[in-house]
């Protein structure tokens, strides 16, 4: 025991600067907003504020761009630097800045203070990094609850709106139930490998055949399985989500819809393809069984819900039962196929979240579908962008939606286990009922009297569609920055969806550095 | 391409460049303009036709077998149907009677449907008729034969509703165009069944190697014969396929004279005459041919003894007359048949031109019942009627007793069962004379209805209201329906230059083929059936002296008693009506085939489709196979969204749930 | 000009994107350019078509998503040319149709009108050119959504419902297909050799017996659904009584065919031992649609629907043939996709016409009489009546004669029964036009001659409908040689197929 303590003592760790820059700078930018946000000046507050945020993350993720191709561990192996790493950092910070600029006129970071819903808002993308670096059952728990805390606080950042605060309350007291049992999940595997670190875990898995059937082992997996379910929103640890995305201000929302599931599956996908991969036949087949329900229960769940928040949640949850179907399969390509659809699946969700901020602020509808009626006629260069996510979410061709479904049912029929593959494409069939419902609404219904955007606008057909026009100029100047990201995320996804190899390159790396075959 | 071929695809060729030019054209043209076009193009037709004949018989009796080819129709992975027409005594025999009668019946339509508004129309259509029948006869191949017969099928219900706004003129036009469909398809799976052994879908080549392909009475080749059959009786009006040609009497009468008296229903004859090769292999489909044509000739003659309506006393007797040719060329006696063909279109295409002419004097009245005393009013008419009675009446010297006579004695001359057909044809021969001159005595003899008095003041009667005779409903004389005029022949050259040469040839006709004396018939289509068995056969002396006879008194027999019934005693027809009701009743309504037919066929597809309509549809496709699918999802959905209380004890509770399954799960399945 | 067939391809959406940015005035003309040009390039394909070879021709083939072995490969052959050629004809007329259709579509947005149409066309053109089994299934997918905004948007009653309807419905077949194509791939490449959907490829490699079944079905579940086929025809009425005739001309002219396409494309040549173990089925289905079809077709009154019933008959006479498993109907399925999609447009358009002479009523009891007036229209219409009822001389005749002649020598109890079909075609479709055109005229009909514009539109078809059945032969020549290849495969496969069952023995140790 001392001796133990006197060797740490000694051997203290020397810290690779360079891999830690992604994570220090946005440690930093935190710190700087947290203080910024004291000052009294209402400029500095909602001017520098914001774009400070951005800054530091844009720099972060410069810094992951800078850092790729470098493997390295990091702080004596607690944390892992590789292409996953990098790849999902850059995929964190491209959604912190987006929500920042989806909050920029927002409720929100008003009523909560800019500073700390900035600084919380840093704090929990900087969990999310850690987390998905972690390689040993310490730091996984650590970045866990990095990221949970701030964003318990954050979905109650609108302290005026009863259901906010709800939202907050229901997550934070869920949310610890999850995180508890994830602890356990960590504690059991660690009790039956005695060892912390994943290469360790996997060593000793590798070494001894008869620890697959050992029960500590066993409910462990199953623990992490559910602790991390949880946060990743997989049946039936889903039930917290339609009404927390529901709650949560809508750039909050948007947050978790895509950092949150990536922060989730970034770690699930590190704990079971590199420690627990020798056993893969243990938790393959339950795992694949969840993906099969979730991907059932959130494309029934989503069926008839007039909430396009609550839509999209349950949405979320189906996506999160394709995406559970790369995992299984506990290949290299289920890996990079799962990966892909991340990336994807942020870009899809941004644009739809970004239109459905616009709206809340256009209409008095607030994020009924109805608040979409006649959105075609009215405003282009909102109806494209949703019409594109919405396809796109729904699968079909010629988007990244596509591309990415095709790959995950790829990765699932190579794995042998192509009935996963026909669930996932039957979930996307009772999907059509719902995506179609929102095009719907944008194209074939009327404008509503109370969206007096709509109805003032003369019809379209004067001005160029995709060129804005005097009717776009207004909305422009209202929230030009919030259809500005619902416009280039719209593009992205058909952008992805014609030329995704730029993408699946990405994805290859990422995919070598877990070293899976 | 030599003459043969030329004069051939001329032949074919008029006609459709009238068609064209009339449809095109033929409203701008003034007056008869259109008419005269269209009758130019049949006049061309028929001396290309001529043409045709003088260069064939140029040719060596070995070499009377022309193919021309114009190109590649569906020649394709084993199938080798080309656009090919084969120029033979038998297709040269018949593209002149078809052609001659053709330019006879136009000749006289220019003037009888004269004021009609749909003028123009009408003769496109005719001549498409022509082309079509042309088409039929010269084809050289099974596919060509069956676009002529279906293009003669179309023309022919386009013509029956030629006044289209009468309800009864379309319902008789999709009955006949269906069930000529019917038979078109019985032609395609005939063609199926020997295209499956002979590989090819020429005549020629089928022919030629015909005995090497099928046994005799191959099963498949009698199934495909039998099959051709149902075509030739669909299109040759014979029982069953028959009730189509009674209602296609709504057609204008020149109309019933060409199509559905002289050429198109004579399509089965010369279908069985050009398969002789392939029925003669089959004789067992060949006797059902025989047996057919004999009952249709039996019945259609007892019903044509009842029927008022003048026009379909013709049509049955058409039955009748057609039954005698089926029966011949299925029994082998095709030279026969065809003389017999010949000869009926003559003698029956001038009947109806006279009873067009009556009919035009009646205002478009067709009831025997409102006839009557048109004799004095309208000589020429009652001549030319009575010229072509005694020709149907197979009275000496007139062509119909020649041609008649022929076919019977030839299947006496079979022997063994067909004598029973010898004896069923001669009671025929009766019914004939019977029902013919029950029709000419009604119409002219007795006294004069109000029609012909006015007639004879020199006026043709039109009524102030212009109704259909069928239903009496009201009708205007726009396009759609008659026109307001009516032409009667005693008034009009070119309808009496038609009937006059028709009579001249009714008469004349039957000298071609005089037993012992004359053989031009034979001779001339002889290579047609170069290989056929049946075909070179003398009859004894006594046989045919006895027939010649036979012919003559049975035919005169029946003249007489049609005189004592209907001359003779007035009333006395109602008597036996009266005496032998349920008789007279099942003739009256036609042995009641067309009830037997929609209880049969008709009433069934439309309970079907109702039954799909309502029920089917309804109940599987979109309740089982939609709602279903979609039942399930909503109820999947209600369940989930129960589910989701919003309550976090409830939350709490289900997460926990659902950990332990996981749980239990590793434990103890793993 | 280059033949490059990717011209071709992308040409409309260029001209759609076009009118989607340019004034609104533009975007018909652009529309209408867009598909003239097409038309060009496609008749120029056909003249230049080499009959005598059997193999693609004017092939384009590049990588498109490598870690996929997905290839964007392109080419023309017997099978698709005249299909090409079809959607050629038929946009082109459409288009037209739709710039002087009714005044109430002018109102709202022409330019996002005239861009689905583009898209509608690219992705039918896709489908219809594409060699790789991913890419197939790109554009068969794309297909639906112009056609879902086009219903949604321009369509008749309950309009959205129906759109809804038609399209989950006809997808759900389709994202079958999607993962069956993927295992096709997947599988087909039996780990070894790299992941590749290229039709080349694919024609090499072979699958076992057991996965031939189960992808064949997932196949034909989609392409039944999109034909429709009896008894998956359930979206069909809803449908087309939504759709904007225009559009339904094009729906059911094309689309229907690009499915039959998919048969002989796919399930042959990918699935033969399945092929052959499920022809039985097909063949009853395609029997089944041809009565269903026909029976519903003459009693209902609704015309769209007696047209949408026919064409369920007219699509059971093309799967008969494709499953005749042999050449002669193989020939005879792909000159009738042509014919039909040459017949049917025709026919919804003078639908129109008629409805607008029957105070907008699209039942036939309240038409009649109008021969009177327009005979010009009669006679044009009488001529598509006797091409729908595939009378002798009609091209679709010699297409129904190659298919029963085929179906005649494998399975010839089945082509006796479907032969009756000929004969309740002749039922609806006269019925259709005697009673719209003659007997007396109806009440609330006005009777008048079409316009000329309207001659613009039905003329040019009409003519190829004659053209065609004066001289089928100048399609049947051009996939003669494809079709035997098809039909006719090497022995190698065949000697498999005949020892499946043994080989599965093998393979399973």
């Amino acid at each position: 025991m001392i001796d133990v303590v006197a060797a740490s003592k000694i051997a203290s760790p020397e810290i690779d600067w360079a891999g830690l820059s992604p994570l220090i700078a946005v440690f930093a930018g935190a710190l700087i907003v947290l203080m910024l946000g004291l000052m009294r000046s209402r400029a500095i507050r909602e001017i520098a504020v914001p774009s400070l945020s951005i800054a530091s993350l844009a720099v972060a993720g410069g810094l992951a761009v800078w850092q790729w191709g470098e493997r390295s561990d990091l702080l004596a192996g607690a944390l892992r630097l590789d292409e996953l790493t990098l790849l999902l950092t850059l995929l964190f910070c491209v959604a912190g800045i987006a929500t920042v600029v989806l909050s920029w006129r927002h409720v929100a970071p008003r009523e909560a203070a800019h500073g700390e819903y900035h600084a919380l808002l840093l704090t929990s993308i900087a969990g999310m990094i850690v987390l998905v670096a972690a390689q040993n059952l310490v730091s996984v728990f650590l970045g866990f609850e990095l990221l949970s805390i701030p964003l318990y606080v954050l979905c109650a950042t609108e302290m005026r709106r009863a259901s906010s605060l709800e939202s907050g309350l229901k997550y934070l007291v869920v949310g610890s139930v999850g995180s508890a049992t994830l602890l356990y999940g960590l504690a059991f595997l660690y009790g039956a490998t005695g060892a912390t670190d994943f290469a360790a875990i996997a060593g000793a898995l590798a070494a001894s055949a008869d620890l697959a059937s050992d029960p500590l082992l066993l409910t462990g997996i199953a623990l992490s399985i559910v602790g991390l379910g949880f946060k990743a929103s997989v049946a039936p640890f889903h039930q917290w989500t339609p009404d927390v995305y529901e709650g949560a201000p809508t750039p909050i929302t948007a947050f978790m819809a895509v950092a949150t599931k990536a922060a989730a599956f970034g770690i699930i996908l590190r704990l079971f393809d590199v420690a627990l991969i020798d056993v893969s036949l243990d938790w393959g087949p339950p795992l694949a069984a969840l993906a099969a329900l979730t991907i059932v229960v959130g494309n029934v769940g989503a069926l008839g819900q007039s909430s396009l928040k609550r839509l999209l949640a349950y949405s979320s949850v189906a996506q999160a039962g394709y995406m559970l179907a790369g995992v299984v399969v506990a290949s290299r390509l289920g890996l990079q196929a799962t990966l892909f659809y991340l990336v994807v699946y942020l870009v899809m969700n941004l644009a739809a979240f970004a239109v459905i901020v616009a709206r809340e602020r256009e209409t008095p509808l607030g994020d009924d579908i109805a608040s979409l009626n006649g959105l075609g006629a009215s405003r282009p260069l909102l109806a494209w962008p949703m019409t594109i996510a919405m396809l796109a979410l729904a699968g079909f061709p010629a988007t990244a939606g596509f591309i990415g479904k095709f790959y995950l049912i790829d990765a699932a029929v190579d794995g042998n286990y192509a009935w996963l593959g026909v669930f996932i494409v039957v979930g996307s069939m009772i999907s059509l009922a719902y995506y179609l419902k929102v095009i719907a609404a944008i194209w074939m219904r009327p404008a509503e009297e109370s969206s007096t955007s709509a109805v003032a606008l003369p019809p379209p057909s004067a001005e160029p569609v995709l060129s804005g026009g005097s009717d776009e100029a207004t909305g422009m100047s209202a929230q030009g920055e919030v259809v500005g990201v619902a416009v280039l995320f719209g593009a992205l996804t058909i952008v992805l969806g014609v030329v995704p190899s730029p993408l699946f390159n990405l994805v290859r790396d990422a995919g070598e550095a877990l070293g899976l075959l | 391409m030599t003459s043969v071929e030329l004069f051939a695809w001329l032949t074919l060729g008029f006609p459709l460049a009238g068609t064209l030019a009339v449809a095109l054209g033929g409203r701008r043209l003034p007056g008869r303009g259109p008419a005269y076009l269209a009758t130019g193009a049949m006049a061309l037709s028929f001396a290309s036709a001529v043409a045709t004949l003088v260069a064939l018989q140029g040719l060596g009796e070995e070499h009377r077998q022309v193919r021309a080819v114009a190109w590649d129709y569906a020649n394709t992975v084993g199938v080798d149907a080309q656009l090919s027409l084969l120029v033979d005594p038998l297709s040269v025999f018949m593209i002149l009677v078809v052609a001659g009668v053709s330019t006879l019946i136009h000749l006289y339509s220019i003037a009888y449907l004269d004021s009609d508004r749909g003028y123009a129309r009408f003769f496109a259509y005719l001549n498409f008729f022509v082309f079509s029948m042309l088409l039929l006869v010269l084809a050289g191949n099974f596919v060509v034969l069956i676009v002529g017969w279906a293009f003669v099928g179309a023309a022919s219900y386009m013509l029956i509703s030629f006044w289209y706004r009468r309800t009864t003129a379309t319902n008789a036009g999709i009955k006949a165009f269906i069930i000529n469909v019917l038979g078109d398809v019985g032609l395609v799976l005939g063609t199926y069944f020997i295209f499956r052994h002979t590989g090819s879908l020429d005549f020629l080549q089928t022919f030629d190697g015909i005995g090497e392909d099928f046994a005799t009475n191959d099963p498949d080749l009698v199934a495909g014969c039998i099959l051709l059959l149902v075509g030739a009786f669909a299109k040759s009006a014979q029982v069953p396929l028959h009730t189509w040609l009674p209602d296609a009497m709504e057609g204008p009468t020149p109309v019933s004279a060409l199509i559905h008296a002289a050429t198109m229903v004579t399509a089965g004859v010369y279908l069985i005459a050009r398969m002789h090769p392939l029925f003669e292999l089959a004789p067992t489909a060949a006797d059902v041919g025989a047996v057919i044509g004999c009952l249709t000739l039996l019945i259609a003659g007892t019903i044509a003894i009842a029927v008022t309506d003048l026009k379909r006393v013709i049509a049955y007797s058409t039955m009748s007359q057609i039954g005698y040719m089926i029966m011949a060329v299925s029994a082998g006696a095709y030279a026969a048949g065809l003389f017999h063909l010949m000869t009926h279109a003559f003698f029956k295409a001038l009947l109806f031109m006279a009873a067009g002419s009556i009919i035009a004097a009646m205002a478009g009245q067709q009831s025997l019942d409102k006839m009557g005393g048109f004799r004095r009013s309208m000589p020429f008419t009652y001549g030319c009627m009575v010229i072509g009675g005694l020709a149907l009446a197979g009275i000496p010297p007139f062509s119909g007793f020649f041609s008649k006579d022929e076919i019977l004695l030839l299947i006496g001359d079979r022997g063994g069962w067909y004598w029973g057909l010898y004896v069923a044809g001669y009671a025929g021969a009766f019914l004939t004379g019977v029902y013919t001159f029950r029709m000419i005595f009604r119409a002219f003899w007795g006294d004069p209805v109000p029609e012909a008095l006015e007639l004879e003041q020199g006026h043709i009667h039109h009524p102030e209201t212009h109704t259909n005779p069928a239903t009496g409903e009201v009708e205007d004389t726009d396009v759609g329906f008659p026109g307001p005029e009516h032409h009667i022949a005693e008034r009009e050259t070119s309808m009496k230059l038609a009937m006059g040469t028709l009579a001249l040839l009714a008469i004349v006709g039957g000298l071609l083929q005089i037993p012992k004396v004359t053989h031009v018939i034979d001779h001339f289509l002889e290579p047609s059936f170069h290989e056929s068995a049946l075909f070179e056969r003398e009859p004894s002396g006594g046989l045919i002296g006895f027939g010649l006879i036979l012919g003559t008194v049975v035919g005169l027999a029946g003249i007489a008693l049609a005189y004592f019934v209907w001359v003779k005693n007035p009333g006395m027809s109602e008597r036996i009506r009266e005496r032998s009701r349920g008789v007279h009743t099942f003739l009256v309504n036609k042995w009641y085939f067309d009830e037997l037919i929609d209880l049969l066929v008709v009433r069934p597809a439309q309970w079907l489709g109702s039954f799909a309509q309502q029920t089917f549809e309804r109940i599987f496709v979109n309740g089982l196979l939609v709602g279903g699918a979609t039942g399930v999802v909503r109820a999947g959905s209600s369940a989930v969204r129960a589910a989701q209380t919003g309550f976090l004890r409830y939350y709490a509770a289900l997460l926990v749930a659902g950990m332990i399954g996981v749980i239990f799960y590793f434990l103890l399945v793993v | 000009m280059t033949l490059h067939l990717s011209i071709m391809l992308w040409i409309p959406l260029a001209f759609g994107l076009a009118g989607l940015l340019l004034p609104a005035r533009l975007a018909p003309k652009l529309a209408l350019a867009g598909t003239l040009l097409v038309l060009g390039y496609a008749i120029t394909y056909v003249v230049g078509f080499q009959s005598s070879q059997g193999a693609l021709q004017y092939v384009t083939d590049e990588t498109w998503i490598a870690e996929l072995g997905i290839s964007y490969a392109l080419g023309l052959d017997g099978l698709n040319l005249f299909l090409v050629l079809l959607t050629a004809i038929l946009w082109f007329s459409c288009t037209l149709w739709a710039t002087f259709w009714t005044p109430e579509h002018a109102a709202d947005n022409p330019r996002l009108f005239y861009f689905h149409l583009a898209l509608a066309q690219t992705s039918v053109l896709g489908a219809l050119l594409a060699q790789d089994l991913a890419l197939f299934v790109v554009f068969f997918d794309l297909m639906l959504v112009p056609f879902f905004f086009l219903t949604g948007i321009w369509g008749g009653a309950r309009r959205v419902h129906a759109t809804m309807k038609l399209v989950i419905y006809t997808l759900v077949g389709s994202l079958l297909m999607l993962t069956a194509a993927v295992a096709t791939g997947v599988l087909a490449a039996e780990g070894t050799d790299p992941v590749s959907f290229a039709f080349a490829d694919l024609a090499q490699r072979s699958l076992s017996s057991s996965t031939q079944n189960w992808l064949f079905l997932a196949f034909a579940a989609a392409f039944l659904v999109k034909m429709p086929a009896f008894p998956f025809h359930g979206w069909m009425p809803d449908g087309y009584k939504a759709m904007p005739l225009p559009v339904l001309a094009l729906f059911s002219g094309v689309l229907s065919k690009v499915a039959a396409y998919g048969f002989l494309r796919i399930c042959l040549p990918f699935f033969p031992d399945a092929s052959a173990h499920f022809q039985t089925l097909m063949l009853l289905i395609a029997l089944a649609s041809i009565l269903y079809g026909s029976v519903m077709a003459f009693t209902t009154t609704q015309v769209r629907l007696i047209l949408g019933y026919s064409s369920i008959a007219q699509l059971g006479f093309i799967v008969l043939g494709i499953f005749a498993l042999n050449a002669q109907g193989a020939q005879g399925a792909i000159l009738q996709s042509f014919n039909h999609g040459l017949v049917v447009a025709p026919a919804f358009f003078i639908v129109a016409l008629l409805s607008a002479r029957a105070g907008g009523s699209e039942d036939l009891r309240d038409m009649g009489g109008i021969a009177t007036r327009a005979p010009v229209l009669t006679t044009l219409f009488l001529i598509v009546t006797f091409a729908t009822l595939a009378m002798p001389g009609s091209s679709n005749f010699v297409g129904e004669f190659l298919i029963l002649l085929g179906v005649f020598e494998t399975k010839m109890a089945i082509a006796i029964i479907a032969s009756s079909g000929v004969v309740l075609a002749a039922t609806y479709a006269l019925r259709l036009f005697i009673r719209s055109v003659h007997n007396r005229t109806g009440p609330r009909v006005e009777a008048r001659e079409m316009e000329r514009r309207d001659g613009l539109v039905l003329v040019p078809l009409v003519l190829a409908i004659l053209a065609i059945a004066l001289y089928p032969q100048f399609a049947l020549q051009r996939s003669e040689q494809t079709v035997t290849s098809l039909t006719t495969p090497p022995p190698a496969t065949q000697g498999e197929a005949a020892v499946a069952p043994e080989f599965q023995i093998e393979r399973a140790p």
